[in-house]
């Protein structure tokens, strides 16, 4: 049987275990949900590291492969710390060490600029570095040399590496070897003096022996007239005679000099000096003037009184005169209806004179202007095709223009300008 | 002494050759009519040699002179129409211009020869002389 007492207490004592049972329970669920929320956190800590995880290896993976790609360009690549004061290469690929022939432990750490010091051109050097002191771009062409000694045309660019704050941090160099085209370049430049020296000759020796078909005739008239007095004083007087011999010998020397002149055509150096275009004009017309007169042409001339000097090449200059001017009266030949030619000089603005030379022929045919100034065009049987596409080159090395029009009244119009106080490009 | 030979029309010196002188410039033909005629040649001149074909016959006797370089027929055309006529005269090309191989030309047309101006008249009297 069982008391009160121990009821009571047995009751009190479950209602304890009871309670004590219940905060164990609030306990357990507040460490289970501790315990849960850690798993959660943790489980998205894992994901992050994997995430972390997977990028730097997507990082790496991307630097492998720019590694890489920068080893398989072939252009050279550098890139220059600006830390260091004395520009020193901090990487090259593998065309950069091929192509200045020194290896990779040769060009890491050292100074990009001495590492063709002894050979390279040290103006060069100064200018890039210049350049770049002052946050900018550099890109040039320049002679350098491998560690063979060999020579190379370097094509070099140089550009500045950023921070996010925008302050250069280093400097990436691409560089490529243009030896070959370099030398393609010199090739066809080459062939093109030769093919310009070619008919720069030929139009001399055409002047030449039309200057000296000229002066001959003179020269055989007074050779036969002191001759002959010569002769018939015979006997007769010998100081005259003796001055008819000095005659005599004069004329064959002169006759000899004309002998010479017609052998001796030499190239000559381009010469780039002050030319008043009128006299140079003039001068022409008249070295063409028994072409013209052969050909039964007339030429008129309108020239700009006072017009400033230009700098430029007489020889190649004129080169282009003779040629508008040859091909103009090539336009007229053969019809007599067509004799005129006319050359007229003008000021456009202050900047640059207009020379025109107009003829009165056909004019050009639509389908021919276009081709009219490429190489190896010609509407002459016996034409080179040269003369029009020298004439632009020269002209355009001039800083001038060769253009061409046809007249509405009739014929062609070529037409080119020169600036007023330019110089002379090279020109390829 | 020349022998004259008095019959016809025509008053002829036996032993003086004919020189026939075609050239366009004016002056140059004088002086080399001058020059010959001290050599004793009788020397007639023109400019042109649509002329000289107008006044000389072929059957006349005589050497041409002429020139190469001519405004209408040129000196080649002129030796091309002799020969074209069936002419045997003798041709002595001059020219102011340089021919190349104009010497050679002339002779395998036919030519004496050729003389570049100004030529010596030793050179000319010489190449005249071939002619019988």
């Amino acid at each position: 049987m069982l008391d009160k007492g121990s009821i009571i207490s047995n009751i009190s004592d479950q209602l304890r275990i009871k309670r004590q049972e219940s905060a164990r329970g609030k306990t357990h669920n507040e460490l289970s949900n501790t315990v849960n929320s850690q798993a959660d956190a943790l489980k998205v800590k894992n994901v992050q590291i994997k995430q972390w995880a997977d990028k730097e290896q997507r990082a790496e993976a991307q630097i492998h492969i720019r590694t890489k790609a920068m080893d398989a360009a072939t252009d050279g690549i550098f890139i220059i710390d600006v830390k260091n004061k004395d520009f020193s290469v901090i990487y090259s690929n593998q065309a950069f060490q091929t192509m200045v022939g020194y290896s990779r432990k040769d060009i890491i750490g050292k100074n990009y600029f001495l590492l063709y010091a002894d050979i390279a051109d040290l103006r060069i050097a100064e200018e890039i570095k210049n350049t770049l002191q002052k946050d900018e771009s550099f890109q040039g062409e320049m002679l350098n040399f491998r560690k063979n000694g060999d020579k190379f045309w370097n094509y070099l660019r140089i550009s500045c590496v950023r921070d996010v704050n925008g302050v250069v941090t280093h400097y990436v160099g691409i560089q490529t070897d243009v030896t070959l085209m370099r030398r393609k370049d010199f090739e066809i430049k080459e062939q093109r003096e030769e093919l310009l020296h070619v008919t720069r000759v030929g139009k001399l020796a055409e002047f030449v022996s039309s200057l000296a078909h000229e002066i001959s005739q003179p020269l055989t008239s007074i050779l036969s007239y002191a001759q002959a007095a010569y002769r018939m004083l015979e006997g007769k007087d010998s100081q005259l005679q003796e001055i008819l011999q000095y005659i005599i010998n004069d004329d064959q020397r002169a006759a000899e000099v004309i002998r010479r002149l017609r052998s001796l055509l030499k190239k000559s150096d381009p010469e780039v000096k002050p030319i008043d275009i009128n006299k140079l004009i003039n001068e022409t017309i008249e070295l063409m003037a028994t072409d013209v007169t052969v050909r039964n042409k007339v030429i008129k001339i309108a020239l700009e009184p006072k017009l400033p000097n230009i700098n430029g090449d007489r020889i190649q200059l004129q080169q282009v005169l003779l040629n508008l001017i040859s091909n103009s009266l090539d336009a007229m030949e053969g019809r007599d209806e067509f004799r005129e030619l006319s050359i007229r000089t003008s000021l456009n603005g202050s900047e640059e004179i207009i020379v025109e030379v107009k003829d009165s022929g056909c004019g050009i045919p639509k389908e021919n202007m276009k081709k009219l100034f490429s190489h190896f065009f010609t509407s002459k049987p016996d034409g080179l095709g040269m003369g029009l596409s020298i004439s632009r080159s020269i002209i355009e090395a001039h800083g001038g223009r060769l253009e061409v029009k046809n007249n509405p009244e009739g014929g062609a119009i070529f037409y080119f300008t020169i600036p007023v106080g330019g110089g002379v490009k090279e020109w390829s | 002494m020349p022998i004259f030979i008095i019959g016809g029309k025509n008053l002829m010196f036996l032993d003086k050759k004919i020189i026939y002188i075609v050239d366009d410039n004016e002056s140059v033909g004088r002086a080399i009519k001058i020059l010959l005629t001290t050599f004793n040649f009788e020397v007639r001149t023109f400019t042109s040699a649509q002329s000289f074909f107008d006044s000389v016959s072929n059957n006349d006797p005589g050497c041409l002179l002429i020139d190469i370089h001519m405004p209408g027929i040129d000196g080649w055309a002129a030796h091309k129409r002799l020969l074209d006529s069936g002419s045997k005269r003798p041709v002595i090309f001059i020219s102011a211009d340089k021919h190349e191989n104009a010497a050679d030309r002339a002779l395998k047309a036919g030519a004496l020869g050729f003389l570049q101006k100004p030529f010596n008249c030793q050179a000319l009297v010489d190449l005249i002389s071939i002619v019988p």
